[in-house]
């Protein structure tokens, strides 16, 4: 059995404060008691804000939405490693029980060029937006398309399409890796286009816009260190930047622009 | 969807100028290597092997384009790291590493990098530019760089330094290797893995190579 | 003293099959080159939202988008796992548009219009093509065709799927399509907006005031028409299988603006959540219902029988819905086994520290066909339940409450998707649906991309084209009324200061909806609800406590606002739930029910929808009433047993 499993638990916690985007911010230190192991991380953070305003305080703000993982609203460093230290796990996910009565738990903003905080623990990734708004989709329109049937998809195809589409888009690759690099995110967009023959005609143009679009909104570059699969919640793998990498290098030497 | 820009503004651009410009070093590391393997034969085999490299013409093209490998190598790097600081600002206060990321190899690059950088240059001063003697082997006279070879590696300071060096170039081409690939977009889940094998095998490969080949010299006592 | 009114639904005549083909030919079209003359706003970017934002910039309208989260991609539809119906017949199992249709009525008791439901499974076919000509990854076979499964007790296997997160991939599906508009131009995206108020300007629709949630700014947006896809109120319950944010503000303030609420008190609840582990739980986890065909629904015999499950010997153990349904047993429809799990907690025969949870046992299944077989069907939901409980499920039986999951209720709408308000068109969950007084399994994606993709652009060109538009600005004085109103309100709940927190509130209201405005109703709970929540309404504006500012984020404010919504939507839910005497779908009145326990209908009284319409403070709404007629799928009552 892993962790902790009965009674109630005191923590000691770091949180990063930032009264809003111009404030300097800085390292506030909290103690909280009572807290059951069966709580999600984030209805611990939930106590203490309940704590906070009871005292009068400003409440911390952080992401959050549908608390089971598929959003990608949520969005901490946790001791150092995005959504904490619990594999293909999401901070809404991750439970207290991983914890140990008595630990100190440092709770940061994902930082990032791009991803700029709005407050305390709230960054804005609407970069991730501009990026698929540059070419992250196929050029259909609403209307009367073939027979769904009509175009045949390999099993193995459809199912790395999926693998890839599995993405939630919650920015931990950005978190996780030492340059800030949005690489995993974006190739996983590629990767599942690519993989599909409704998407293939298009690729090598949308993996020029949406690398440049990357590159311009100040995203770091890959160094091959795999820490944004490592730490990817959905467990997107690195093969797709390599599959990015390839429709890039196809585009940049086979296109007439 | 027609925004292209130039390869070497763009980020995979310049990973992908790292990979190929990596890869080509390593061809020249691994020539290196067996090339240098004549000295285990004996001075004349070695002697032999060194004035045909530089009494061909073509070796002044060969090694401007050696330079020009290094120096793209080297200032991709730069750009890289540059720009890798500049997208995070602001540090965290705690950064830890998962565990279930890359290996050593894949997170110390950049150093082991300069590292080699260095060593780069102590070596061609040391060896290339280092003492001249003269022999004559089969009534040619040329350059006697085994003595030149030995005597360096009969300092053990010497030694202990190339070593390192070495070791740290072998840790350096052992993720090098294989993330040329992955940035070259040439993977394939059937072969990486092997690809991955190979690229700590070749790693292996210089490490102990050129390791050897010092440990040989130094046994040499100077002669 | 106003009368109740009769509404007209503006259905098309003539033969099922020919009502939606014959409509869109009979309604009005705007000429290409003048539809960028329009603009539309649409707020909420779920399947709804983002479809119809989509599909209209396509066709040439100025849109802006409007959602909470901080990208469009995030909103509810994607935590949507089992699937989406169409009625494609690739299996060859005897489906058809008209089967989906017949299904579809009967699945909602007999309590949503034939005309739009027929409509619905029309468009079905269409949406599946739609989606994988966008690069949704469906599951395919080996040969590269298609996947489909049978879903929910449906005897056909219609169901096209995504591994278990269809939800997410239609919805990425909508984005991607949304955000193509965004590049060309068409679309503007606001996000981290909030909904404050409606703007009607001469009795239409026109444009929406919204809370920038960054900035604590109030913003005033114009257009010729306004489209809510805002979602369901589930959130009511306080815990429920529903994202954070989701909430009912924007229908509610359009309700409030004299839209029509249509059957608020049409719940849907599902059996098969993760028990709550304490007050602390902010949020209930559902887990797919596919997971009662091998497991066995049991309690102890004894009351408050704290043994391990695996210590309680099978002679001691009541598998009650094999008990009371022999020939269905476990697999009775959701609301049947709802409901029975909650009476067994309610007589003291729950399990866990709470008592609110029964088991699901899976020893039998295991043992029959292995663990293995076991682990290949089930394996991803037994980790998420061992990740959220601790629990491993192969050695001891889940624990399962049942827990509110959608909401069939919603804004009156007619065929045309518009609400009684000129220019506010309702699509998705938010509008009161096809789906009756109870919706069937892998329905609402289908439901919500079809008022998307192919509904609201040819229902809003008859709007534009039918209607004379004077050129409004967001300096009228309806703008800046509505502005005022809402900043006032924000003001006033800051300025409380009381010693009770917004979720403490939230919580109370919870509780008393879960008990007596949940899956088993009767009047004196309900009374005795509305009594309660106007206590607890009063309480809220004194003794409210919100810290913080209004400039710059305030989250504690945010929630504020979507409670006092809450409050008053969840009394005139027990109203109109007090008001339906009869039994239907997911709508249980203990005085209605058959001798054998069943739901029963009163189509004499009842065979109507409920439109209630916002009379003031204070004053008790009209139920206006809209009659439903079933001309092809014959009423019948339904039976389990």
């Amino acid at each position: 059995m892993s962790g902790n499993k009965a009674g109630s638990m005191s923590l000691n916690l770091k949180v990063w404060r930032q009264k809003n985007a111009k404030d300097k911010g800085a390292m506030v230190d909290y103690k909280l008691d009572g807290i059951s192991p069966d709580m999600s991380f984030l209805e611990m953070m939930d106590e203490l804000n309940t704590k906070l305003v009871k005292e009068k305080g400003d409440s911390i703000a952080f992401d959050h939405d549908c608390r089971e993982g598929i959003c990608g609203m949520c969005s901490m460093m946790i001791n150092g490693q995005a959504h904490g230290p619990e594999s293909q796990t999401t901070t809404c996910q991750l439970h207290m029980r991983k914890f140990k009565d008595g630990d100190t738990i440092v709770v940061e903003p994902w930082r990032a060029k791009a991803f700029p905080v709005l407050k305390d623990l709230m960054v804005d990734r609407g970069a991730f937006d501009q990026i698929i708004a540059a070419g992250g989709f196929i050029n259909v329109n609403t209307g009367n398309p073939q027979d769904a049937n009509a175009i045949l998809i390999g099993q193995e195809n459809a199912e790395l399409a999926m693998d890839a589409a599995a993405c939630i888009g919650c920015g931990a690759c950005v978190a996780s890796c030492k340059n800030a690099s949005a690489m995993l995110f974006v190739s996983a967009k590629i990767s599942q286009l690519a993989l599909l023959p409704q998407g293939e005609i298009e690729s090598e143009a949308r993996t020029q816009a949406m690398v440049a679009k990357m590159d311009e909104l100040g995203f770091g570059n890959c160094t091959n260190e795999a820490e944004c699969e490592a730490q990817c919640p959905k467990g997107i793998k690195i093969e797709n930047i390599a599959r990015m990498n390839r429709e890039w290098f196809k585009g940049a030497i086979g296109s007439r622009n | 969807m027609s925004s292209k820009k130039c390869s070497t503004s763009t980020s995979i651009g310049k990973k992908q100028i790292m990979g190929v410009t990596g890869l080509l070093l390593c061809g020249f590391v691994l020539t290196h290597l067996l090339g240098n393997l004549t000295l285990l034969i004996g001075s004349d085999a070695f002697n032999k092997y060194s004035h045909a490299l530089t009494s061909n013409p073509l070796i002044y093209v060969a090694e401007v384009g050696l330079l020009a490998l290094f120096l793209s190598h080297i200032v991709m790097a730069i750009k890289l790291t540059i720009e890798n600081k500049k997208a995070r600002p602001i540090a965290y206060h705690t950064y830890t590493k998962s565990g279930r990321g890359g290996d050593f190899a894949s997170k110390s690059m950049a150093i082991s990098g300069l590292i080699t950088l260095i060593f780069l240059i102590i070596h061609i001063t040391g060896l290339k530019f280092g003492t001249h003697y003269d022999t004559t082997v089969g009534g040619i006279e040329m350059r006697d760089i085994y003595k030149t070879t030995v005597e360096y590696f009969a300092d053990p300071i010497h030694v202990v330094i190339y070593l390192v060096a070495v070791i740290t170039l072998g840790v350096h081409v052992s993720h090098g290797f294989w993330s040329a690939f992955q940035s070259l977009g040439l993977n394939h889940p059937k072969y990486m893995s092997k690809i991955e094998l190979a690229s700590k095998l070749f790693g292996v490969v210089i490490a102990v190579g050129f390791s050897a080949l010092a440990i040989f010299c130094f046994t040499r006592g100077g002669h | 003293m106003t009368t109740i009114k009769k509404l007209d639904g503006k259905v098309p005549t003539g033969p099922v099959q020919e009502r939606w083909k014959s409509h869109k030919f009979h309604m009005k079209i705007v000429n290409a080159a003048n539809k960028r003359k329009y603009s539309v706003i649409v707020v909420g970017t779920g399947l709804a939202g983002a479809s119809a934002a989509a599909s209209l910039a396509e066709l040439g309208y100025e849109v802006s988008t409007f959602c909470i989260q901080d990208s469009p991609r995030r909103a509810h539809s994607i935590a949507a796992q089992g699937g989406i119906n169409g009625a494609k017949n690739y299996p060859n199992d005897g489906d058809s548009v008209y089967r989906l249709f017949y299904d579809t009525v009967k699945g909602g008791d007999y309590r949503a219009r034939e005309s739009n439901v027929y409509r619905l499974a029309e468009v079905a076919n269409s949406i599946i093509d739609q989606c994988v000509a966008q690069g949704v990854p469906f599951a395919r076979e080996y040969g590269g065709t298609l996947s489909n499964r049978s879903f929910g007790g449906a005897q056909v296997s219609r169901t096209f799927y995504a591994r278990g997160q269809t939800g997410q991939q239609l919805l990425l599906g909508a984005y991607s399509a949304m955000m193509k508009e965004v590049h060309n131009g068409k679309i503007k995206s606001y996000t981290r907006r909030e909904m404050v108020e409606l703007v009607m300007v001469e009795g239409k629709a026109r444009g929406i005031i919204v809370r920038n949630v960054v900035t604590g700014e109030f913003e005033k947006y114009v257009a010729d028409a306004v489209v809510l896809a805002t979602g369901g109120y589930g959130n009511v319950y306080y815990l429920s299988t529903n994202a954070k944010a989701s909430n009912a503000s924007a229908a509610f303030r359009a309700y409030k603006k004299g839209a029509y609420f249509a059957n608020p008190c049409f719940t849907q609840i599902h059996p098969t959540c993760i028990p709550v582990s304490g007050d602390h739980q902010s949020k209930l986890t559902l887990m797919s219902e596919s997971l009662r065909n091998d497991g066995r629904v049991w309690v102890p015999k004894i009351k408050g029988d704290k043994r391990p499950a695996t210590e309680i010997p099978e002679s001691e153990r009541d598998y009650f819905l094999e008990r009371i349904y022999p020939s269905f047993g476990n697999l009775v429809p959701r609301d049947v086994a709802s409901r029975n799990a909650k009476n067994m907690s309610d007589s003291g025969f729950g399990v866990s520290a709470t008592g609110k949870a029964v088991y699901l046992d899976f020893q039998a299944a295991i043992k029959r066909d292995g663990e293995d077989k076991i682990r290949s069907k089930y394996g991803n939901l037994f980790e998420m339940y061992q990740r959220i409980t601790d629990d491993n499920p192969y050695k001891t039986p889940m624990m399962i409450y049942p827990a509110i999951h959608y909401t069939m209720g919603g804004l009156w709408v007619d065929y045309n998707l518009m609400s009684n308000i000129p220019g506010l068109f309702v699509l998705g969950e938010a509008n009161f649906s096809d789906h009756g007084a109870n919706r069937l399994g892998a329905s609402a994606l289908m439901q919500g991309l079809a008022d998307g993709y192919f509904v609201i652009p040819y229902t809003i060109g008859n709007y534009f084209a039918t209607e004379k538009f004077e050129k409004v600005e967001t300096t009228h004085p309806e703008f800046e009324k509505s502005l005022t109103e809402s900043k006032n309100k924000f003001d006033k709940l800051l300025a409380i200061n009381g010693n009770k927190t917004v979720d403490e509130f939230h919580k109370e209201l919870g509780h008393v909806m879960w008990d007596n405005v949940g899956m088993a109703r009767n009047e004196v709970g309900l009374k005795d609800a509305i009594s309660k929540i106007q206590a607890i309404k009063a309480d809220f504006w004194k003794n409210v406590k919100v810290t913080g500012t209004n400039v710059d984020i305030n989250t504690q404010l945010e929630k504020a606002g979507r409670v006092a919504d809450f409050l008053e939507l969840g009394e005139l839910m027990a109203l109109d739930a007090l008001e339906r005497k009869e039994s239907c779908g997911g709508h249980f009145r203990e005085e209605s029910q058959t001798e054998e326990g069943e739901a029963k209908r009163d189509d004499e009284n009842f065979c109507h929808v409920a439109a209630w319409e916002y009379q003031g403070e204070g004053v008790k709404p009209i139920r206006n009433i809209e009659e439903l007629n079933f001309e092809n799928v014959k009423l019948t009552q339904r039976s389990y047993k």
